[in-house]
């Protein structure tokens, strides 16, 4: 890998020279190690040398920015001016900007040099559980990386930060069949930082073989109606993801469409709901440390107990409404727990869906989702009877939060997100 | 445009494996207003090399951050030691693949132009002042220009080399409106095409029809109806029949799909579709005029042809990379791409659409009863099962064969290969799309077309 500080010294030389009156940067020198698996057999090794550069330019209250992937000298003097040319072209908006002085900071996170031995072990031995334990399930492809980075921001400000971080991912994508019969695609993942445990221990790798090892079968619901939903941690963050990005970002809040515009403060959802985002969390593996704009990143909860805390705003958004920037533009979401168990929660459904995961129409900002439950079972009388195929389910974003029925105890870690399963009532289902 | 520097290290290449050195450069242009503010304005740039060697079943890959012969030389080392490494830690002996696919040059395809960023600015903002100007009762609006454009030489052992381009830009028009209950409902259409900047935009007012046809869709739809759920008869407009062709079958009949147990596997020669059901993926010619996307050889060094997937209903190939054709016997037809330089080779599609039938579009509406007009789609998934959802954006509700009231956002699903033997008319034309992205791991430029079909489909509604 580069030595980023040189190269950043000599980027500074270069702005330096140019004389601009604001900017930020980062350059990123990162490595990849991937190992590829095709029908449960090693098939590709990849390894992926990365560079990435980028540059804000602020000129006359005008923003432009430029990105590329060469460390060169050459190289960084056409990026600067590319950044330049873009600002020139803009038109004047004094709301872009780059946040103060946040001092001078080194973070490391995760683990920088890699066992890759021990970690192709430990797939192996994935695949090897996987065959024995669970013989119906076809591992279609699994991904195992190791990646390491080493990027350094700085800007005008003040502001340096510089970050090495090292982390191994693993993922599987698997179907199961049985008398000629396969199921559709599920899969599960994990980030870790070391290799003490056998990735099927984590995450949801068991849950979710055991529910394609299920799946095989599946019957179509007759006609429709209104039942309870629970989402898997799956299902959930989806769900979230949709809801933060209709109801609580930097465009929706911008252009007025939001229907928690001027919510902040409200109760928008149950008393049961508190979602945060947490790169702090000891439970996320290398969360994010500085934000696009320049901040240090903090923890920030969105919603608690129902009550919305914060629209999740940018800079730029924060100074186009007049509203608070949230100093955090990773994911890290952590949901906390509630006080039934999973079994409780199914037992207390008289019709309804486990959902594994929602294969729908992305919803406007009126909430209004419609789509496929896929990976997915039928609840009648607290029982789990059989997976379903053609099942839809359609309802409002903003109404479900409200109508949260259970919260389970158990959460999700996968390295990425902490998060329960949530029951949620008001869901129309349909059938064929 | 990329320089073609490497012919020499085809030296490096190892006897006996089959290795393919790949040049390759993607450039992004991104601006984007909203309301009347630049939210984004950038440029970016992203160049490198990779190599892929394969032995003995096995495969090594390796990229770099460089365009040098130094790089190539240290990326040709990687993969072949990936690929070492690897066979120490598996039993599996692959596939033996043939040792040529024939050689020869596939020759640079076309130029690439740039444009500066300030032309890119004012052409948008000419854009976002007419729609201000002319539809005041808009809630908000975005004008969002987009340039993914690819450039990469290609260096094989054992097939073809050659330089392909592949710009492409689109300005996407984003409109919202409120109903008389005051939530707001959405559209948006995506103008341009193959080609650079000004092959697209040079005259931007040759697009004020269709902005004006999707303000009074978007108008429309404020006064939208939720549908039925349920199975219904319904008209699928020529973008959800591409969507149909890309999403239900396409990724169906990808020959790593039909590795994990895809329907398609054990449907190859039976009938997955009414006669009037035909699917091509298309390399880079359609009809006597280029496809949307053209690929004239692929990143395995494949020379590119059509892949005839279903033939009068009957399901007679998939799409394959040199190993699956192998596997099953087929002929690779350049399938297999990678989106960034530092991407190995996937089994992805190109231009993939449903031919056309016989019927006019309006034989097609006044056919219906009761039913829908599905037009428009945000989106599309498909599973291994083909069940297959897309979201529908735009529709209208058709009764007695007339188009009634608009439809709010909804989705539509079903098991592709049943849905498709529902289909009993066909319209005379194709619409074509090409702006979307197909996601498989990584991310792929794809184009997809169709035409009007009638069929019965599953929709979901209140």
């Amino acid at each position: 890998m580069e030595k980023i500080r040189e190269v950043a010294d000599l980027f500074d030389n270069i702005l330096r020279e140019k004389n601009f009156p604001k900017y930020t940067y980062t350059l990123v020198s990162s490595e990849k190690q991937e190992i590829n698996v095709e029908n449960g057999e090693f098939k590709l090794m990849r390894t992926v040398f990365g560079k990435y550069t980028s540059i804000k330019v602020f000129k006359d209250n005008k923003m432009g920015s430029a990105s590329g992937n060469d460390f060169s000298k050459e190289a960084l003097i056409k990026l600067a001016e590319a950044g330049e040319s873009a600002a020139e072209s803009s038109p004047e908006d004094p709301c872009h900007d780059i946040a103060p002085d946040q001092g001078k900071e080194i973070f490391k996170q995760g683990i920088y040099e890699p066992d890759m031995d021990k970690f192709i072990e430990r797939i192996q031995e994935c695949l090897d559980t996987i065959k024995k334990e669970y013989p119906k399930v076809l591992v279609m492809s699994a991904v195992g990386s190791y990646d390491k980075s080493n990027w350094i921001s700085r800007n005008t400000n003040g502001t340096e930060f510089e970050d090495f971080s090292g982390q191994y991912q693993f993922y599987i994508q698997i179907s199961a069949s049985e008398d000629g019969v396969n199921t559709g695609i599920n899969g599960a993942g994990v980030e870790v930082d070391n290799l003490d445990k056998p990735f099927i221990e984590l995450g949801e790798f068991r849950k979710t073989l055991e529910d394609v090892s299920n799946s095989i079968h599946t019957k179509s619901l007759d006609g429709k109606f209104d039942g309870t939903v629970i989402l898997t941690p799956c299902a959930v963050q989806q769900f979230l993801g949709m809801l933060i990005g209709h109801y609580m970002s930097d465009g929706v809040i911008i252009d007025g469409t939001s229907q928690w515009l001027d919510k902040v403060g409200e109760q928008v959802a149950s008393d049961k709901l508190t979602v945060s985002k947490k790169p702090f969390d000891d439970r996320i593996v290398c969360g994010e440390r500085g934000t696009q704009d320049g901040y240090r990143a903090e923890d920030v909860t969105l919603i608690e107990n129902g009550v919305l805390k914060t629209h999740s705003l940018s800079l730029y958004a924060a100074n186009k409404t007049g509203r608070n920037v949230v100093k955090n533009t990773g994911w890290d979401l952590v949901v906390e727990p509630g006080d039934k168990s999973i079994a409780e929660m199914i037992k207390s459904v008289d019709k309804g869906l486990i959902m594994g995961s929602y294969s729908g129409g992305e919803p406007g900002t009126n909430g209004e989702f419609s789509g496929v439950a896929k990976n997915s079972f039928l609840i009648e009388n607290g029982e789990i009877k059989y997976a379903v195929s053609e099942t839809m389910v359609n309802g409002n974003l903003g109404e479900i939060v409200k109508n949260i029925r259970a919260i389970s105890k158990e959460q999700v870690c996968d390295g990425y997100v902490v998060v329960p399963y949530i029951a949620v009532d008001g869901v129309v289902i349909s059938g064929k | 445009m990329l320089t073609d520097i490497f012919e020499k290290e085809k030296a490096l290449f190892e006897d006996g494996a089959q290795t393919v050195l790949r040049a390759h450069e993607n450039r992004n242009r991104v601006v984007s207003i909203l309301k009347g503010n630049i939210v984004a304005n950038s440029r970016s740039e992203t160049r490198g090399i990779s190599a892929r060697v394969g032995k003995d079943g096995l495969f090594g890959f390796a990229s770099i951050a460089e365009y040098s012969n130094e790089a190539a030389g240290k990326v040709i080392k990687a993969a072949t030691d990936n690929v070492k490494l690897l066979s120490r830690h598996s039993g599996n002996t692959g596939i033996v693949l043939p040792p040529s696919y024939g050689t020869g040059l596939i020759p640079t395809n076309r130029d690439i132009a740039d444009a500066e960023q300030k032309r890119i600015i004012d052409a948008c903002r000419k854009i976002d002042d007419h729609i201000a100007q002319k539809y005041p009762d808009l809630e908000s609006r975005t004008v969002h220009y987009s340039e993914d454009s690819q450039d990469r030489i290609i260096y094989s052992s054992d097939a073809y080399d050659g330089h392909l381009v592949t710009p492409r830009c689109y300005i996407y028009v984003f409109m919202s409106m409120k109903t008389k209950d005051g939530t707001p409902v959405e559209l948006f259409k995506a103008l341009g095409g193959y080609g650079c900047f000004e092959d697209n935009f040079s005259d931007v007012e040759q697009y004020y029809p269709d902005i004006e046809k999707l303000y009074k869709r978007v108008k429309d739809k404020t006064e939208g109806i939720y549908a039925e759920a349920g199975y219904k008869t319904v008209v699928l407009g020529g973008m959800m029949g591409g969507m149909l062709a890309h999403e239900a079958v396409g990724h169906t009949v990808e020959a790593d799909l039909v590795m994990g147990g895809s329907v398609a596997g054990p449907n190859l020669g039976k009938r997955v579709a009414s006669d009037l059901v035909n699917l091509v993926d298309f390399a880079h010619t359609y009809n006597g005029e280029l496809a949307p996307l053209p690929v004239y050889l692929d990143d395995e060094g494949i020379k590119a042809e059509d892949a005839v997937l279903i033939k009068d209903g009957i399901l007679t190939g998939y799409m394959n990379s040199r190993e699956t054709a192998e596997r099953y016997n087929m002929k690779p037809t350049g399938n297999a791409r990678g989106w960034d330089f530092s991407d190995e080779p996937l089994i992805r599609m190109r231009n993939t659409c449903i031919l056309p039938g016989k019927n006019t579009v309006e034989e097609l509406i006044e056919s219906v009863e009761d039913g829908y007009y599905l037009i428009d789609s945000g989106n599309g998934q498909a599973d291994l099962t083909g069940e297959f959802m897309f979201g529908v954006t735009c529709g209208y509700e058709i009764k007695n064969g007339k188009l009634g009231r608009a439809l709010l956002d909804t989705t539509v699903s079903g098991i592709a290969f049943d849905m498709l033997k529902t289909v009993d008319m066909v319209s005379n034309e194709v619409e074509w799309s090409s702006s979307g992205f197909c996601g498989k791991k990584q991310r792929m430029a794809v184009g997809m077309g169709g035409p009007h079909m009638r069929c019965k489909i599953m929709i979901g509604g209140r």
